[in-house]
């Protein structure tokens, strides 16, 4: 019987093992259960019988399926084999085809639910590994060394690191799960955070600023605040990166301060020769041949050149060290705009270029300082007018854009190239052409006009034709205190 | 009889300049070349105006303009302050803030044009 039914499988293919009683069978399941999809189980052994071999089967190893065969081919028997869990029965006698279609099911239901088990492990292992991912981020977003704070669209701190209390001198717990004007949150930073909660435009990507932390040991961080968006675009929370810089402003500050040392000893030597020369010139020292007042007079010119650098440098190193732009306040630009251009009108006439402010039909008010403001256009105006050959146009227009006053300057000048386009806000860079030989300048204009709207949060762009002319375009956010908002 | 004019200045070759200027204009100059001595010739030289530079070393120009102001003996001589041009952009604000320090009478940057100079210190002295 056992050797015959081991021939008919072994043909299919399936490789066979025989036991002669329950108990032999059992044992060697005890050590090949994982090579054994499915028994073929006498019901009438001597010693065990097969019901109770099929009951420590389906305690051991439930997955195995048992197909009973019965002897006496009574219903009662295979249905009290079926009901203790055996899957099959197989009447004796029986053909090799009746046992190899009811070995072959038996198998075919044997992969499926080896596959169902493959996956049912795949879906578990999945989830312990969002779990471990989870706690994976959880450590990092720990250990960082810059600080991170989210808050929902509340404006309630969902997220907080060590670094972040660290860096903001407030303890963690009176961080997460409080609301941002609840903690003593640095007023800017809190202000930035509300704006980029309440910041509908699209284009309201991201704000740097720098902040400094602390009245007694005082800290430096550059704090990076974005709105975070759902699908549809609106804002459903905001995140907070802070970088500690103070090591860098430390740096900064004494570079600061070494060039304003250097430029005050540069300064007054050139002060005295120029004045020495004015002396001169003006016959105050006797008599001027018409040769040594031309070269004497080029000499004074060098002199001034050299003064005006060393000046835009000073200034430059002053906002560089957040000594000037200290006293904000609300402005409206137009009125800035009026006052530089009427400053300016002199140089235009001179130069027989047209000025002209287009009166704007928004009047945005901005948080700044004046007198940055002011250097800011008498910079870009007075540039336009010296790159604007005679006949030409130089126009200022005034608007709003989303959150920001947008002011453009565009001449009909000479242009900019557009290998020069991007160099153009560094220090010391000065267009090298021959149209620019003749014109007077420090190379520090710009680099200046831009540090000064960096510091006001704001942004400058050019675009430029050559031979067509060019257009800066100044981005500086609207004044939003409490006043400005509906809420 | 000319007016007398009293140049403090730390630096001489700008005394030297400013003194020529003044001179060519027929004024009569003395010189101070630092704060202290300055505060000294306002008193022993008995100058009808002072040119008074900002910089210097020993007592600044401020603190010089707070002593001669606060003097009731000398707080009539006009104040002629001599500001270097440290910043194109803080100009302003750096006058206003100077002004308002030492209640001086005027202020002039330096290196200066001699018509200029000269245009304001008559403008003072026919106060």
């Amino acid at each position: 019987m056992r050797d015959g039914c081991c021939r008919i499988l072994t043909k299919n293919g399936w490789e066979v093992f025989t036991a002669e009683n329950g108990k032999q069978g059992l044992e060697h399941l005890k050590a090949h259960s994982e090579e054994t999809d499915v028994i073929l189980l006498d019901l009438m052994m001597p010693g065990m019988s097969g019901m109770e071999v099929l009951e420590q089967i389906r305690t051991h190893h439930p997955d195995l399926l048992v197909i009973v065969i019965t002897g006496y081919a009574t219903v009662e028997s295979a249905v009290e084999a079926m009901k203790r869990g055996a899957y099959d029965f197989i009447p004796k006698p029986f053909t090799p085809d009746q046992l190899r279609i009811v070995v072959r099911r038996a198998l075919e239901k044997r992969t499926l639910q080896k596959e169902a088990e493959f996956l049912r492990r795949e879906r578990e292992r999945s989830l312990r590994d969002v779990a471990t991912e989870k706690s994976k981020l959880k450590t990092i977003i720990h250990c960082m060394g810059d600080g991170v704070l989210v808050c929902d669209r509340e404006g309630c701190i969902v997220l907080s690191n060590p670094a972040a209390s660290r860096m903001l001198k407030i303890p963690e717990d009176s961080l997460i799960g409080n609301y941002i004007n609840q903690c003593h949150l640095n007023s800017e930073l809190l202000r930035t955070i509300e704006e980029s909660l309440r910041a509908k435009d699209r284009n309201y990507i991201s704000v740097s600023q720098e902040l400094s932390i602390g009245e007694e040991e005082e800290t430096y961080l550059r704090a990076h605040t974005a709105p975070v968006r759902n699908d549809l675009g609106e804002t459903i929370g905001s995140v907070t990166v802070l970088q500690d810089i103070s090591h860098l402003k430390e740096l900064d500050k004494m570079k600061s301060e070494f060039i304003a040392m250097v430029a005050h000893e540069l300064r007054a030597p050139l002060a005295a020769v120029e004045q020495q020369l004015t002396v001169i010139l003006n016959r105050m020292a006797g008599e001027v041949t018409e040769k040594q007042e031309q070269l004497l007079s080029r000499a004074k010119e060098r002199t001034k050149g050299l003064l005006d650098l060393i000046r835009d440098l000073l200034d430059l190193s002053k906002i560089e060290a957040g000594k000037m732009i200290q006293y904000k306040e609300p402005l409206t630009l137009q009125e800035v705009i009026q006052k530089v251009v009427e400053l300016m009108k002199t140089e235009a006439e001179q130069k027989r270029v047209d000025l002209q402010f287009i009166p704007p039909t928004q009047n945005p008010v901005i948080h700044a300082d004046r007198n940055g403001m002011e250097g800011v256009f008498t910079n870009l105006v007075s540039n336009a007018i010296k790159y604007t050959p005679e006949g030409g146009k130089v126009q200022i227009t005034l608007s709003e854009e989303g959150g920001f006053a947008k002011v453009t300057v565009s001449d009909t000048g000479i242009g900019i190239k557009k290998e020069d386009l991007q160099r153009i806000f560094d220090k010391f860079y000065r267009v090298k052409t021959p149209q620019t030989r003749q014109i007077v300048g420090t190379g520090l204009g710009l680099s200046i006009v831009k540090s000064i709207v960096d510091a006001h949060l704001g942004s400058i762009s050019v675009e430029s034709e050559e031979g067509k002319g060019t257009t800066f375009t100044v981005l500086l956010p609207k004044e939003s205190g409490p006043n400005f908002h509906p809420c | 009889m000319p007016k007398k004019i009293l140049i403090v200045d730390d630096d001489p070759d700008l005394v030297e300049a400013v003194s020529m200027i003044l001179e060519s204009k027929n004024y009569e100059v003395a010189a101070a070349y630092g704060g202290v001595e300055g505060l000294q010739k306002a008193k022993t030289e008995n100058p009808d105006l002072i040119v008074l530079d900002v910089m210097m070393p020993d007592k600044d120009g401020y603190a010089v303009c707070k002593e001669l102001k606060a003097d009731p003996e000398l707080k009539n001589i006009p104040v002629l302050l001599l500001t270097a041009v440290v910043s194109k952009i803080a100009t302003t604000r750096y006058t206003q803030a100077a002004g308002l320090e030492t209640e001086a009478d005027d202020y002039i940057d330096k290196p200066v044009e001699p018509e200029v100079l000269v245009r304001r210190i008559e403008t003072l002295l026919s106060k």
